[in-house]
């Protein structure tokens, strides 16, 4: 990040003042794309590939230096915000690009054409999509996004946000390895998160302006015609992975420092003292899921060593909260709805799962 | 410069250093220190997919339609100028700071030794009936399973462990007992379980510091101190400062 606006070279200059000839000539024919010239094209990818060296010969020249190391505290919340990145860094990416293979590289309508035309059977099948993609919660913000740009209604595609995390096969995988069927605890997942998705998507089927659930930026980007002006594949490819990274980085940095330093902050003893109450384990859980915020496709493994401790249903709670709401994905979901939907959903969603864990608590 | 530009803009910078800083760790055999070694091809594997994306869009032009989005309210600008802030703080962080282990303020924030005992953890049952040098491999993990299931003291006996871990000080007796504390991952560091194997040592801090790596051997035995919580604890024949080991947490 160093070298892109920092490397004040002479030619840095000129090609400012052409940015800026060309912003003033852009006001005055709207109609015409400021291209770049392809002299400036190179300058940026000069540049671009001057700031990522930067990063490397930063990294590289500071890490054996202990005297930058931070006390214990701070530096275990930078350690702890840095493994959640790297943890989701790669998901992420897959997200994006499968975002980017919906919307640029599929023949339109694809995915519209075999699903089924009554809304509640549409909804049905969209919750499960996510059997074949191996993508946990946070590559699913992207691919929701993508999903809406490309003609779902806003609440289909949140039903596909909100069951695909559960769904995936790679969740059904390692909870299988955690828990195998013991306790119901992986058909109470499976069945758990289907039931709050295809509820939460019929609930807001029912708002009359879908539109309105979408944060202001994003509806606009809704609204704009599938803007093609003879841009290469390639091109509006590249444009999709600028555009959501745009939105979905900063959000994981901020939900990744705020995961860290709670962790930090609130001491774990707290939560597991709570444990074996058939009503506060629940709680007790969900709170540790939403703080925790780890990633689907893992949860499980994460709380097995609780299992003992805690009763099954708190456990399921766990793994049915977990995935569609923590302080990571309210940080990523709001780069799309508006922060009234987001409580409407945690609230929701919180009292489905405690309900579902009670039943397994009680009946189980 | 409007916003929609600068998030563009600030969106590939983090994108650029998550990515630069992943692969770094990898080449340089640190990416271990944040998440499960599981996971590192098919992170690297995504991160020079997204590398390849990052340096295409420098060459790229930005799309027009983006300066019709309305000008936010002064709250909601100031809030995102304090994300945007956070973003880059942790961003310099990540590619400044030197790769670290979490330290013993974790252990104290999470209790050591509150993890349950694991499906593939040492049993007291297989412990009986292992030979007596398979002892000497037994890890913190295998010694604090063991712990927690029985403080039979002549189970040990016969049993010398030797372990490596890094100090973190028995809240109960920090004066005279210590433990060699590793951290178990399942994930990544976000869910490092702390476990750890008490030494019983008179005024150990005087020799070694929290957060330093040793090498312990001994004999357990009943824990003499009087304020730990402890039945057994290590009766150390030689306590040896070492280095951190390169794969500092247990899977």
């Amino acid at each position: 990040m160093a070298g892109g606006e920092s490397s004040g070279h002479a030619p840095y200059d000129s090609v400012v003042t052409t940015q800026l000839e060309q912003r003033a000539q852009h006001r005055h024919s709207h109609e015409m794309a400021p291209k770049r010239p392809a002299r400036s094209r190179v300058f940026w990818l000069v540049v671009g590939l001057v700031g990522l060296a930067a990063i490397v010969v930063a990294r590289a020249a500071t890490s054996g230096k202990s005297g930058l190391a931070l006390p214990n505290q701070l530096q275990d919340l930078l350690t702890l915000s840095v493994s959640v990145i790297i943890e989701s860094l790669p998901f992420v990416v897959l997200g994006i690009v499968l975002s980017i293979v919906v919307q640029v590289w599929l023949p339109d309508g694809l995915l519209l054409r075999y699903l089924p035309t009554r809304p509640v059977l549409r909804r049905a099948a969209i919750s499960m999509f996510g059997i074949f993609l191996p993508v946990c919660e946070c590559g699913n913000v992207p691919l929701a996004r993508g999903l809406m740009l490309k003609g779902f209604t806003v609440s289909e595609s949140m039903t596909f946000l909100l069951a695909a995390p559960i769904v995936n096969p790679i969740t059904i995988v390692t909870t299988h390895e955690a828990f195998g069927f013991s306790g119901g605890i992986l058909v109470a997942r499976l069945v758990g998160g289907l039931l709050i998705a295809n509820v939460v998507g019929w609930l807001f089927s029912r708002h009359p302006d879908q539109n309105s659930l979408l944060s202001p930026g994003f509806a606009e980007q809704c609204r704009m015609p599938d803007h093609d002006h003879g841009d290469s594949r390639w091109q509006k490819s590249i444009d999709i992975f600028v555009r959501e990274a745009g939105v979905i980085m900063p959000a994981l940095f901020i939900g990744a420092v705020a995961a860290g330093a709670i962790q930090v902050v609130v001491p774990r003893t707290v939560l597991v003292a709570l444990g074996s109450n058939p009503l506060w384990s629940i709680v007790a859980m969900m709170v540790l899921a939403f703080v925790i915020a780890v990633c689907s496709n893992v949860d499980a493994f994460f709380i097995l060593p609780f299992a003992n401790t805690f009763l099954p249903g708190s456990i399921v709670s766990f793994l049915v909260f977990g995935p569609i709401i923590d302080i990571k994905m309210l940080a990523l979901m709001r780069t799309t709805f508006t922060t009234r939907v987001l409580v409407q959903l945690t609230v929701l969603v919180a009292l489905m799962s405690a309900l579902i864990g009670l039943v397994v608590n009680v009946f189980g | 410069m409007c916003l929609a530009k600068a998030r563009r803009i600030l969106g590939i910078m983090l994108a650029a250093t998550a990515i630069v800083t992943t692969i770094w760790l990898a080449v340089t055999h640190q990416l271990v220190l944040y998440i499960h070694p599981r996971y590192i091809v098919f992170t690297v594997i995504m991160a020079a997919v997204g590398l390849v994306f990052v340096i295409a869009s420098f060459a790229v032009p930005a799309p027009r339609d983006e300066s019709d989005e309305p000008k936010p309210r002064r709250l909601v600008r100031a809030l995102s100028l304090v994300g945007i802030v956070t973003t880059l703080v942790i961003a310099i962080g990540m590619s400044v700071i030197p790769p670290a282990t979490l330290t013993s303020a974790t252990v104290s924030q999470r209790d050591i030794n509150a993890m349950s005992v694991g499906a593939n953890a040492k049993t007291v049952d297989a412990a009986s009936a292992a030979p007596v040098g398979a002892f000497a491999k037994f890890s913190v993990l295998d010694w604090a399973s063991l712990l927690r299931q029985t403080s039979d003291v002549s189970f040990y006996t016969g049993k010398p462990a030797e372990v490596i871990g890094f100090v973190t000080a028995d809240p109960d007796d920090p004066q005279n007992v210590f433990y060699v504390s590793r951290f178990v991952i399942t994930c990544c560091a976000v869910d490092a379980q702390p476990i750890g194997v008490p030494v019983y040592l008179e005024h150990w801090a005087n020799t070694y510091t929290v957060d330093e790596w040793v090498d312990v051997t001994g004999q357990f035995a009943a824990n003499p101190s009087r304020l730990s919580t402890l039945a057994v604890a290590l009766n150390p024949a030689s306590v040896t400062k070492i280095a951190q080991p390169s794969d500092p947490y247990i899977y």
